[in-house]
């Protein structure tokens, strides 16, 4: 089995049993992964850049809030409808990623990585200056919902026709959650094929020996402008169909940077470079610390009273990157190069 | 018409003039042998004719066409390829996907020729892949070694590899012997030899005449950056001056 057949089958997997799971969820979970989907894909999108060609970003998020706030803001402002919003948005964060390339081109390593920092902090200073449009850190409601009531009505129908029905609220979760689902595995898709592709294995080799490269014939500018606009143009989708999913313009969702080290710790948790590694890192990092959260609900059958777990609420965070922290002291190269070499030793297969 | 033309290079690193008005050109199908003590400025020219490094004066003409000025993958397309003395490859790649990187064009949207016959001839051209499952099976060594498990000849061999896999008319050798064992050298200019049957045109430097004379067809000689000789190795080995440098530079 080549590598490029095992990450579209652990893909393929994964995709499965996101859509497989999606109706047993309750609500508070499916609002989780909804997130942690969406999230995978900025992940997935940082991977491309970053995880492949060792270019360490620490800016995505930067992406992100381009693509998001032009997408909110002309349809808060000038009411464009969503078609014409995402798109916008998405070619505004492909040019904010050629524009940004320039420069970062002449960088390498920390210097690079310290560019890319200067961006979402120069970004949020002018949200917030200009907060009486942008809404500031408060963020601005009142964005057109990706599932509309027409939509809604006309899955309704459908739905009805084959003899289910469900309740408004739940039928809206759904559809979110389910758009969010067909984007990731679209993204995902596309970004294994390509990172298993020439271009994936230029991208590679450029993390390893950027001379080397060059040496071969190769323009490595040309190759980084393209993972450069690649990349904004995954995490940009993301970010201007979030706004719609969101309903809102919020400013911690597109302008954490938060989000933009969690991009980074979860291609590392899962492997860089091995997109479907930067999926489940996604996964992990949204989902586990809810994990936690639920545990703090139980009551462990210790003692009389039993021994109640809600101390753990307020810990979660601090619980969840300690388990991260030991997860990457086992798995160095991270999650799917550890299972892959698992495999590879089973199977004794050689190379890629 | 000659291969490649270098005329009046000029290169200077503060108040060292590393190369002085060089003059010297390749033939098709010939070996050059760049001679001189070290720090004769031979790895300088080899880095101004790669685009490494500009000079300061003075152009060089590849197939009459100017390509002072070009960058390094420029002029790697158009036929110009060099083996590094430290070999430069991808720690984490295996032997064959090194050599892969070669193969692929500098074309993101043109779907080009599949790599995999050029590699798979790279390989074998080089020695690099020879058990008989080699390199087209998954059970050959090459599909799972990788380079930091192979001895000097063998990284030789693969720098050898991706420089032929970009399709080079002109070979530029750094030092190709520096390094290895007896038996290696003879393999190693065996195959420059075999190169060489096969029309390869070459340019070798090394700082040890004796070695090369047998290999080669032509040399110049450098010292501190300028041309002393040039000629037959034996034209080369008789001229006083050269004798000269070499004593003066520590014998050869």
């Amino acid at each position: 089995m080549s590598l490029r057949t095992l990450k579209f089958a652990l893909l393929g997997l994964t995709v499965i049993v996101a859509g497989a799971v999606g109706p047993f969820l309750p609500s508070k979970w499916m609002t989780t992964l909804l997130y942690a989907q969406l999230f995978a894909v900025y992940a997935m999108g940082w991977d491309i850049l970053s995880g492949m060609t060792g270019q360490i970003s620490f800016g995505h998020i930067f992406f992100v809030a381009v693509s998001g706030y032009t997408a909110g803001l002309l349809n808060l402002y000038l009411q464009w409808p969503i078609w014409a919003t995402v798109p916008t948005g998405v070619v505004m964060a492909v040019l904010a990623g050629l524009l940004f390339s320039v420069p970062a081109l002449r960088l390498r390593g920390p210097y690079f990585s310290l560019v890319t920092l200067i961006l979402p902090l120069a970004a949020a200073r002018l949200v917030i200056i200009l907060a009486d449009w942008t809404g500031g850190e408060l963020g601005k409601f009142g964005v057109t919902p990706l599932c509309q009531d027409s939509l809604l009505n006309a899955l309704n129908g459908v739905l009805l026709r084959l003899g289910i029905s469900i309740d408004g609220f739940r039928l809206y979760q759904y559809c979110n959650y389910y758009f969010f689902w067909m984007l990731m595995a679209m993204v995902g898709g596309g970004l294994v094929w390509l990172s298993t592709s020439r271009i994936g294995k230029i991208l590679e080799a450029i993390r390893e020996n950027e001379e080397a490269v060059e040496a071969a014939g190769i323009n490595v500018a040309k190759y980084k402008i393209f993972a450069f606009v690649v990349s904004a143009f995954i995490v940009g989708l993301g970010g201007a169909l979030s706004v719609h999913t969101n309903e809102a313009v919020f400013f911690n969702s597109l302008l954490s940077l938060t989000t933009s080290i969690e991009m980074i710790v979860a291609s590392v948790i899962g492997g860089m470079g091995t997109i479907v590694g930067a999926l489940w890192g996604g996964f992990l990092v949204r989902g586990g610390e809810q994990v936690i959260k639920e545990l703090a609900q139980l009551k462990l059958p210790i003692g009389a009273a039993g021994l109640a777990l809600s101390f753990l609420e307020r810990w979660a965070t601090l619980i969840f990157f300690a388990l991260l922290l030991v997860l990457l002291f086992f798995a160095r190269q991270g999650l799917l190069p550890l299972l892959a070499g698992l495999f590879r030793r089973g199977r004794r297969i050689r190379g890629g | 018409m000659a291969l490649l033309h270098v005329e009046n290079l000029r290169k200077s690193f503060g108040g060292l003039m590393a190369v002085k008005d060089l003059s010297f050109h390749v033939e098709p199908g010939e070996i050059l042998g760049l001679i001189g003590p070290n720090g004769a400025g031979k790895s300088t020219v080899f880095n101004l004719i790669m685009g490494t490094i500009t000079p300061d004066q003075g152009r060089i003409l590849f197939k009459g066409r100017d390509i002072t000025h070009w960058p390094t993958y420029k002029i790697v397309d158009a036929g110009v390829a060099r083996v590094f003395q430290i070999a430069r490859y991808f720690p984490r790649k295996t032997v064959y996907e090194n050599v892969e990187i070669s193969a692929i064009p500098n074309e993101i949207f043109v779907r080009s020729a599949d790599p995999r016959a050029k590699t798979v001839e790279s390989c074998v051209r080089t020695g690099l892949c020879t058990n008989e499952h080699c390199p087209g099976d998954d059970r050959c060594l090459c599909r799972s070694e990788l380079p930091g498990m192979l001895p000097q000849g063998g990284l030789r061999r693969l720098e050898l590899a991706r420089a032929i896999g970009t399709d080079p008319e002109l070979l530029l050798l750094d030092e190709p012997f520096a390094g290895l064992s007896h038996a290696e050298v003879d393999e190693i200019s065996h195959l420059i030899a075999s190169l060489r049957d096969e029309g390869q045109t070459i340019v070798l430097v090394d700082h040890n005449m004796r070695g090369v004379m047998r290999l080669v067809d032509r040399i110049v000689v450098l010292c501190f950056g300028e041309k002393i000789a040039e000629g037959t190795p034996e034209e080369v080995a008789r001229n006083p001056q050269v004798q000269e440098a070499y004593l003066a530079g520590g014998g050869f």
